[in-house]
């Protein structure tokens, strides 16, 4: 058995990665010759994506495709930079996102670790609406739930976008799974220790989820950002746009599509992605070291 | 926005859909084909309000600054235009229609006019706001759904040939091919004489292949419907052959590949001579050039007709139409009708490259010496739109079905038209 | 789930009933707002024969009963579709699962330039589909496609990869399984932290090799993750789409063509409640394999 002490001093290693410094291991050399081969299969198409984004129009979708622009243009870009009021737009989409992102990480977790480590009544029946949800495709929604919005006076306003998807079971049943998998004991022993059960949750348990929290907020931020239809149908005026819709104005005619917009526009929506990865994705690698526990 | 209480209800009702199981309401008998008759004729006066526009694309872009000199004319409108990505314009405007969330006036595809209409969502248009006979009739008929017109043509597109000018001279022919025969050989002395890999390329199925196929069928002779567009007459004699022609190619080897291509396989196959031809719309001048085909090197012509006659091509392109929730129809209407006037329609071909639907307009000005832009004037003359009924989309996605299997050998010819037939009168004309 | 402690009132018990329901109440309230009205709704649509055209007037519309359930079982459409759906459910489910679970494992074991290995591994995630789709079309053409071109260095004559009726899906599962792999690769990572350092520590001072460690370890305490990658996962090629809308457009013949795709068009051609029907009939599916993949990864109840 443990002591809260030892809690808390998991929460304070809990940056330290393994395998560093313990054993000073860098992995076989093997293992990085094929992670490194599988590295180049994995990025090959996006660096054409960004590759192309500087290519003019006729030798973008050129059959069979150029790897390096034989001319560079920044054509592309400018078309959309000129003709769109970015910071608006930029401006929409992050804060949908964050919303979407925060919303679901928070609830998430909450319930998440209720449905883990909680005796409740009810729980089968919430953890079955949970996984019932997140098998209901999609689309077979979209209408009923965009009259709803329009009844709730939502529609062409942020929290329209935002609202009904704050809450996915997605983000429930990532953090349900991998809060099953922190040692029971930590909860005991702060109980042990008198420590009531929100404060269990927020001290204890909300600390070592940074791994899985990270992981849901990388993939929420993602989803949401890259979110076309919905947005879309919600704004009623180009002000209320989010970015994919923005870019896809011009991109997509009724007939042709004007790739290296396209390709350019890509590169736009996926650089915050990269950079949320990025920022994030260290936090995966929290490992748990439980030092004084079994 | 414009909430009212009927759409509370509407919604309400949606959202209890689920009760509908158990109460079983039923749909009200359809008293027949015969639509609701035109609207009432709107007053002269100049327009008023806020008219709330939606453009798809560039037209949205445009359209915004375009209608300045229609404000000025009324100066006590104020039309806000919200551009919208023709990607998934569809979904939103059916989205907006069911929630009756709508603006006062949409461009609308042509072929989504039959769904919408059928939906409650368009307004019949007003009795003497245009008149019928100042449009090339295909485009005008993409309006009418159950003999009732519910817009106003805005602009059109049609298909004609593209060819390679400097490769079919090498091959022996100066002029384009004027009918079925000649356009045969004319694809075979591409492949052989100048050494191209396919004479033509014919889209073998898939979606939109119906837009290839059926204009050789028109050109029989055939149809899709009756004069009503009330059945479906597709299993004719006139069908087969077309469908049969349009398989000789690839049988022959005239026309490949026989899968889809991939985007921009076409323009570059087109300058790097591996097709010598292909059949599209105006869009198309543009992306062939910008792979690499100068102006000297391609030509365009008209479709050719079985025998003597001129072919018949697909009309398509955009409609304005007014919705039944917009709180400002008498106004919309007006700014349509403005958008419809033929130097209205010249000017916005000069600002955006769209082709006017009213044919006044391309007589004078750079649609009437252009002689590319002439081709496709000459062919407009010659045009059917699909049926405009609310199933179009999905027959359409049959006919394509069918091509496919037919132009594969995984289906007799006639039996893939019989099929195309059975299939379409299964789905229903939705009206 | 947990049954330690008695039935009778026990503080702690109400406490973390209390409490549980606490957290479970934002959840709740939203899931109430914002869920459970449109899928009733979408529920009752797929009993009726509701069309687009009929939106604005939902209540004038026929109850049919079972019959568009009866009308999609006995279209051959959707009959091939349904085929067609499985195999991507076989082929693609166990292949990404695998895939991903070999790439967590060696980015997990390795230390240096792990986040440039994180971030390229997630790249597909991100790529536009459309650049994806490119690329893709190019390694797999026929004549000049790079796969091709590789097969012919050992002599063998490469097919036409999406042109094919027998080869196009399983080239489709390859590049979904390709695409995915990223966020399973990230689930799988975080999953792997929850295994304490200590443990794996013991177990190779015992002596254990590195596939026992992977075997006896890794793969019984992953077994929470491992579930959810195998849900998640199963959910995304139930509803497969995506890829072969780009690459093959459901063809050829309708061989890529699956169940959402058929669901799709049926929803934009206005068929509601037909799509909704098959909608429906494919949550019955996913129901039936999460049961299985429950099953399988064993729940600790």
């Amino acid at each position: 058995m443990t002591s809260t002490k030892t809690v808390f001093e998991a929460e304070e290693t809990a940056v330290t990665e393994p395998g560093r410094g313990a054993t000073g291991r860098r992995g076989p050399w093997w293992l990085y010759a094929v992670l490194g081969a599988g590295l180049v299969l994995m990025v090959v198409p996006f660096l054409w994506m960004v590759l192309s984004s500087v290519k003019p129009e006729g030798e973008v979708m050129s059959v069979p495709p150029t790897w390096w622009p034989e001319t560079v243009t920044t054509d592309n870009y400018e078309a959309l930079f000129t003709r769109l009021d970015f910071p608006t737009y930029f401006l929409n989409s992050i804060l949908v996102a964050l919303a979407v992102t925060a919303g679901n990480v928070m609830f998430g977790s909450m319930l998440g670790y209720a449905l883990a480590k909680l005796a409740f009544p009810g729980k089968r029946l919430v953890f079955g609406l949970v996984l019932f949800t997140l098998m209901i495709p999609g689309v077979v929604t979209f209408v009923p739930l965009f009259v709803l919005t329009t009844n709730l006076g939502l529609t062409n306003t942020l929290p329209g976008m935002f609202l009904p998807f704050l809450a996915a079971p997605f983000g429930v049943f990532l953090m349900r799974q991998f809060i099953l998998g922190l040692p029971d004991e930590l909860i005991h022993a702060a109980r042990v220790d008198g420590a009531g059960e929100l404060r269990i949750f927020f001290s204890v348990i909300m600390p070592l989820c940074g791994p899985a929290m990270a992981t849901l907020g990388i993939l929420t931020f993602l989803g949401s950002w890259n979110n076309f239809l919905w947005p879309l149908v919600v704004a009623q005026t180009e002000d209320k746009y989010t970015l994919p819709v923005a870019l896809a104005l011009y991109s997509v005619g009724q007939n042709a599509t004007q790739y290296g917009l396209l390709l350019a526009g890509a590169v736009v929506v996926v650089i915050p992605v990269v950079a949320v990865f990025l920022a994030l994705q260290r936090y995966i690698m929290q490992g748990i070291a439980m030092t004084g526990i079994k | 926005m414009r909430r009212s209480t009927t759409t509370a209800v509407r919604a309400l009702a949606l959202l209890a859909a689920a009760s509908l199981a158990l109460t079983g309401c039923g749909r009200e008998a359809d008293a027949g084909g015969d639509g609701p008759g035109q609207g009432e004729a709107i007053s002269d006066g100049p327009a008023t309000g806020t008219i709330d526009v939606w453009a798809m694309g560039t037209e949205g872009e445009m359209l915004g600054d375009f209608v300045k000199a229609f404000q000025e004319e009324n100066p006590d409108a104020e039309v806000k235009v919200t551009a919208v990505p023709w990607e998934a314009a569809h979904d939103k405007l059916a989205n907006a229609i069911a929630a009756g969330e709508t603006p006062d006036v949409s461009l609308i595809g042509t072929t989504w006019m039959g769904e919408f209409a059928e939906a409650g969502g368009l307004e019949p248009t007003p009795e003497g706001l245009v008149d019928e006979g100042d449009f090339f009739e295909g485009a005008w008929n993409s309006t009418v759904v159950g003999g009732t017109s519910y817009g106003v043509p805005w602009y059109v597109e049609t298909r004609v040939l593209y060819y390679r000018k400097d490769l079919a001279e090498k091959a022996g022919w100066s002029e384009a091919p004027q009918n079925w025969e000649e356009l045969k050989q004319f694809a075979t002395d591409l492949q052989k004489k100048a050494g191209l890999e396919y004479g033509i390329n014919l889209q073998p199925g898939q979606t939109g292949s119906w837009q290839s196929m059926l204009p050789f069928a028109w050109s029989n002779g055939a149809s899709v419907t009756n004069d009503d567009g009330t059945e479906y007459t597709i299993d004719s004699p006139e069908m087969t052959e077309a469908l049969e022609y349009y398989k000789s190619f690839i049988d022959e080897g005239i026309s490949g590949p026989t899968r889809i291509l991939d985007p921009g396989e076409l323009e570059s196959g087109f300058a790097k001579s591996t097709f010598g031809a292909f059949i599209s719309g105006p869009w198309h001048a543009g992306l062939v050039e910008d792979a690499g085909v100068s102006q000297d090197e391609y030509a365009l012509a008209p479709l050719p007709g079985k025998d003597s006659a001129p072919g018949t091509s697909f009309v398509g392109g955009g409609d304005l139409a007014v919705f039944s929730d917009s709180d400002n129809k008498e106004s919309a209407w007006k700014l349509v009708k403005w958008l419809a006037e033929p130097e209205v329609q010249q000017d916005f071909y000069n600002a955006v490259g769209d082709l006017p639907a009213v044919k006044e307009s391309w007589e004078s000005g750079k649609l009437a010496d252009d002689p590319q832009l002439q081709v496709f004037g000459e062919q407009l003359e010659n045009t059917m739109s699909p049926p405009a009924v609310p199933t179009w989309e999905q027959v359409a996605a049959e006919i394509d079905a069918d091509i496919e299997k037919a132009v594969k050998g995984a289906m007799p010819v006639d039996e893939a038209v019989s099929h195309m037939q059975s299939q379409a009168e299964s789905i229903g004309t939705g009206l | 789930m947990s049954t330690r402690a008695s039935r009778h009132v026990d503080p702690t018990r109400r406490q973390q009933a209390v409490a549980a329901w606490v957290l479970a109440v934002p959840f709740m309230a939203l899931f109430l707002v914002f869920t459970a009205g449109p899928v009733l709704a979408s529920l009752g649509m797929s009993f009726t024969d509701i069309r687009s055209a009929d939106m604005r007037t939902p209540f004038a519309v026929s109850f049919v009963g079972l019959e568009n359930y009866a009308k999609l079982l006995g279209d051959p459409l959707f009959q091939k579709v349904v085929v067609n759906t499985g195999l991507y459910v076989v082929l693609g489910v166990p292949l990404t699962m695998a895939m991903a679970l070999a790439v967590a494992v060696g980015l997990n074991r390795i230390t240096v330039l792990r986040g440039i290995f994180r971030v390229g591994y997630y790249l597909p995630v991100v790529t536009s589909i459309v650049a994806v789709s490119v690329v893709w079309k190019f390694l797999l053409r026929e004549e000049g496609g790079l796969v091709n071109t590789m097969l012919a260095w050992v002599g063998i004559d490469g097919p036409a990869w999406l042109d094919s009726t027998t080869l196009a899906l399983p080239s489709l599962v390859v590049m979904a399984a390709w695409r995915n792999l990223g966020t399973l690769m990230v689930i799988f990572l975080a999953g792997l932290q929850t295994i304490p350092e200590e443990v794996r520590e013991a177990a190779e001072v015992d002596g254990a090799g590195a596939w026992q460690r992977f075997r006896h370890i890794t793969l019984p305490m992953l077994r929470p993750t491992l579930l959810f990658g195998a849900v998640i996962t199963g959910i995304g090629y139930l509803q497969f789409f995506e890829e072969a809308f780009v690459m093959t457009k459901g063809g050829p013949l309708d061989a890529t063509r699956s169940v959402t795709f058929f669901t799709y068009d049926q929803f934009s051609f206005g068929n509601y409640g037909l799509a909704a029907a098959a909608s429906y009939l494919l949550f019955l599916a996913v129901v039936a394999l999460t049961v299985v993949q429950f099953k399988l990864f064993g729940e600790k109840d």
